[in-house]
């Protein structure tokens, strides 16, 4: 059977075995039994409990329950309406208004978090409650949410350029600062999309209530505090040294517990009810980091991704196509791995072709960062989506596509680094020089 | 019979939620540990050993509470007989998929401890006692998802969390 | 036609993995393409700790495995890492002489066995500071990534600390991690010249990687086939040698022209360190126990 008709086949089942509503991560990991089954001549079973226990048991992926658990906590405080009330008075002015604390938000939390999903968990917890209580349209929140917690990758610190740094050979500090550029590239693309979003349907944002002075507005700032405390003790302790970036995550859940005990808020029916939201948030989230892992297994012994880049590597393409193509190829595979698997199944191949092409790896690095962030957010498997149904309860369907703006968003800004490679390559060469 | 169910899932997940508890413990013993000079060998396999503990253990719990996620559209979109077969088929299939990880999960813990499967990290741990959560939480979640069946199969599916109540929390 | 997986946890650009291409290539060729082995390495099929039970229980029918790694399971494995027990390249294959029977046996046991072996390049200091004795290592952070790196800070009056590969990097620039021992291609592969500025060529180990193969696979080749494969494998012995020579030379000179200062340790240092090398010797051999010595005696008959 060649490859192409092993692909349909797996897809066909994927939709089927999905859209009949079995869950999730037991979908994936029914598609992926069915390709080791048939497609590679290795029994399954044993090799999926071995790849099950390793992605679930392994360090780096400690960071995740944290974050989640340290937002359960802050969404027990008044942390939320704090930061709302000191972000009002300067975002008022802007056409959109408090739909952009969800962009600003996730900038400044992606620097604290190496994950999207962490990102989306933990900001979504404080923004989303809030901005429906106001009465701000569903479609906007979810939809710039699950775009901008996406940024949770493409501004250091960030798990996949780590696994991309050690893939490719490329200085993984030089990575991390070459992101931040991009990174606040996709941040003004987001807040610009509100802006115009809300320009064009004013009658959907509800009307601001207060005109303050500007003494008033420094005096609301203050309510700000415990948030840029928080962020800066998180953020510090990596800079300091004290934590690494996974550890910094446990500096983040002690930081909310003292926060809603300063507040008053921390007792022990808060404490347990946090406690258990995250026990089952990251539970949903692990079941499907479970299937995801061994479709990726499967997908390593069926070798369909392998053999798709060793394809495209083998056109001969010129460096302009050969982009264009990774892109397509990277979108189209984003809807079905997860990021890092997508990286690590296909790099092998790809790197010698980037390389001969004379593409500046630090440069594809982001470029992969990129296209990994819109896998994030592109059904049937999109973790920043299942994240937002766990918290929503909406339709994936739903969420798919309300977020599609931000897709187009993140294309645009690929094309962007594409006509303006400075934008990655600016800053990583200034580090060089000093 | 169905106290004692409910039981189970629940302990399980306190347990999980115990061991998510036990996770920081071990991340900030790491920091700390730094900070203080002294060592503890392993603390980052004792980490994520209780992180997949946690994860297994409560996948009982968060399934009857309805917050694993999958793609109702289509179920929606149906009524009355049609939509209980459809029903039907999902959780059989989910049944299904859950007693083959259970039983490779519990297999490959057994396998563990007669290979004698041991870490290689600093820790040194006999392999089949992390492993052991993991089996357990499988084995539970696939008690789960046969319940959930059966009871579905009788028509005595009690009504699920609503998905409003999620939304407003 | 047989088709083999070989999971293989380094990347596709280290040397250990271009000589498992290599190796994969010579035995399709000398199969007449009757045995094609899939070489995924990376960790893209199973991560490091997963591969040598991968291997044993069939989920993949060969694996290349850091045999240093294993040392928990059984000591003899970890006579690798052994500081100043073999510390050139001579020694080292002297070593692999004399582990090889035993490895062959303890495989054997549990359904295995070794196709060939090849040394890392010889483990250094990489110090952010410079070090003229063990004394100025009391209280270094130095990270403790295995077994045998930790007991050496314990001994030295290091401070151990445990930080991920992944998170080195990222360590080494924050002061988290102020000092650790490996390679210099390591060091080049992880970029630590851009942190660290020191490194002491101290030649105190050469760990080895062991590229094994499930035994029921083995014998379910035909004679022609297993011949071809011993023959191979037997070439990439020799052949990862003299690359792990050639790369150990390259990155010397790649990492000096990185702005590290590749220095040989003080008469002070070698002299700590050898004391250091006993004691965990004898601590080794306690461990080990009769098979220890055997070991320990084969190898410096
Ligand atoms: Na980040
Ligand atoms: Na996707």
């Amino acid at each position: 059977m060649n490859d192409l008709a092993i692909t349909a086949l797996l897809v066909l089942s994927l939709f089927v075995i999905l859209g009949s509503g079995v869950w999730i991560g037991l979908t994936l990991s029914g598609v992926a039994w069915i390709g080791m089954q048939l497609f590679s001549a290795r029994p399954a079973g044993d090799a999926m409990a071995v790849t099950i226990w390793g992605a679930a048991s392994s360090w780096t992926l400690t960071a995740l329950p944290l974050f989640i658990w340290m937002g359960e906590i802050l969404f027990r405080t008044r942390l939320s309406q704090d930061m709302f009330k000191g972000l009002a008075p300067w975002v008022q002015g802007l056409p959109g208004r408090l739909l952009h604390t969800n962009v600003i938000g996730c900038t400044i939390f992606a620097a604290v978090s190496g994950s999207s999903a962490a990102t989306c968990a933990t900001i979504g917890k404080m923004t989303l409650p809030e901005l429906q209580r106001r009465g701000y349209p569903e479609a906007m929140t979810v939809g710039t949410l699950a775009g901008a917690s996406t940024l949770g990758l493409l501004i250091p610190p960030s798990i996949i350029m780590i696994v991309y740094g050690v893939m490719a050979e490329v200085s993984i500090s030089r990575l991390f600062i070459a992101g931040v550029f991009p990174g606040l590239l996709l941040a003004v693309l987001f807040s610009g999309y509100i802006m115009v979003w809300a320009l064009r349907h004013p009658e959907q944002i509800p009307r601001s209530t207060e005109r303050l002075s500007l003494a008033q507005k420094i005096a609301a700032t203050r309510s700000l505090l415990p948030v840029v405390l928080l962020i800066a003790g998180v953020l510090g302790s990596i800079y300091v040294g004290i934590a690494t970036a996974t550890e910094a995550a446990a500096v983040g859940v002690v930081g909310a517990l003292l926060l809603s005990a300063l507040q008053g808020s921390l007792d022990w029916r808060s404490f347990r009810d946090a406690l258990m939201g995250a026990t089952r948030l990251y539970c949903m989230i692990a079941l499907i980091l479970a299937g995801a892992a061994f479709l990726t297994l499967s997908m390593g012994y069926i070798g369909l991704p392998r053999h798709l880049a060793a394809w495209i590597a083998s056109l001969g393409l010129s460096q302009a196509q050969l982009i264009a193509a990774l892109a397509v190829f990277y979108i189209v595979l984003g809807c079905f791995l997860d990021g890092i698997s997508m990286v690590v199944l296909t790099m092998g191949v790809l790197m010698p072709t980037v390389q001969a092409a004379g593409i500046d790896p630090i440069w594809f690095g982001i470029f992969v960062v990129l296209v990994v962030e819109m896998a994030q957010i592109t059904p049937p498997v999109g973790f920043n989506l299942f994240v937002l149904q766990g918290m929503t309860g909406r339709e994936l369907t739903w969420i798919a596509r309300v977020t599609l703006p931000m897709f187009a968003l993140m294309a645009l800004g690929l094309t962007l680094i594409y006509l303006f490679p400075g934008f990655v390559t600016w800053l990583p060469r200034q580090m060089m020089a000093g | 019979m169905r106290r004692v169910l409910d039981t189970l899932y629940d302990g399980a997940a306190g347990l999980a939620a115990l061991f998510l508890l036990g996770l920081l413990t071990m991340v900030l013993l790491a920091i700390v540990s730094r900070l203080w000079h002294f060592m503890v060998p392993g603390i980052d396999a004792y980490a994520g050993y209780l992180m997949a503990a946690s994860g297994f253990l409560a996948l009982a719990h968060t399934f009857k509470r309805g917050e694993h996620i999958r793609v109702t559209l289509l179920l929606n979109l149906l009524q009355g007989r049609w939509r209980r077969a459809l029903e039907l088929w999902a959780l059989a299939v989910s049944t299904l998929l859950a007693w083959l990880f259970a039983f490779y999960a519990a297999k490959l813990t057994w396998e563990s401890w007669q290979f004698n499967d041991i870490s290689t990290g600093n820790d040194a741990t006999p392999l089949w006692i992390p492993q052991l959560g993991m089996a357990v939480g499988a084995l539970i979640f696939a008690i789960a998802l046969l319940d959930e069946l059966c009871l579905e199969a009788l028509g005595r599916q009690r009504p699920k969390a609503s998905a409003e109540a999620l939304r407003n929390e | 036609q047989t088709k083999w997986d070989l999971p293989a946890a380094y990347p596709a650009t280290n040397f250990h993995s271009e000589n498992l291409a290599q190796f994969a290539a010579d035995v399709d060729k000398a199969s007449g393409g009757k045995l094609k082995i899939t070489v995924h390495p990376n960790a893209s099929l199973f991560k490091a700790p997963e591969i040598k039970r991968a291997v044993q229980g069939g989920q993949a029918q060969a694996g290349e495995i850091l045999l240093v790694n294993f040392q928990n399971e059984w000591p003899i494995y970890g006579a690798d890492g052994l500081p100043f027990l073999a510390d050139s390249y001579d020694e080292a294959v002297k070593l692999w002489k004399a582990q090889r029977p035993m490895l062959e046996k303890k495989l054997a046991e549990q359904g295995m066995m070794v196709l060939y072996a090849v040394p890392w390049p010889p483990q250094g200091i990489y110090s952010k500071k410079p070090i003229n004795s063990a004394a100025d290592l009391k209280g270094v952070k130095w990270r403790a990534y295995s077994p045998a790196t930790a007991r050496i800070a314990e001994l030295v009056g290091a401070q151990p600390v445990t930080v991920q590969a992944a998170e080195l990097s990222q360590a080494m620039a924050t002061g988290v991690v102020e000092a650790y021992m490996s390679s210099g291609s390591t060091g080049y592969d992880t970029k630590t010249y851009e942190h660290l500025k020191y490194w002491y060529d101290t030649q105190a180990w050469l760990p080895k990687n062991a590229v094994i193969v499930n035994k029921k696979a083995f014998d379910a080749l035909d004679k022609p086939t297993q011949d071809a494969l011993l023959k191979a494998a037997a070439e990439a012995e020799a052949r990862g040698l003299a690359m792990s020579k050639k790369t150990n030379t390259e990155t010397l000179e790649k990492l000096k022209a990185a702005g590290m200062q590749i220095l040989p340790p003080s008469p002070q240092l070698k002299a700590d360190l050898a004391k250091v090398g006993e004691t965990m010797l004898k601590e080794w051999l306690d461990k080990a126990g009769p098979e220890g010595k055997a070991l320990i005696d084969a190898y410096r008959k």
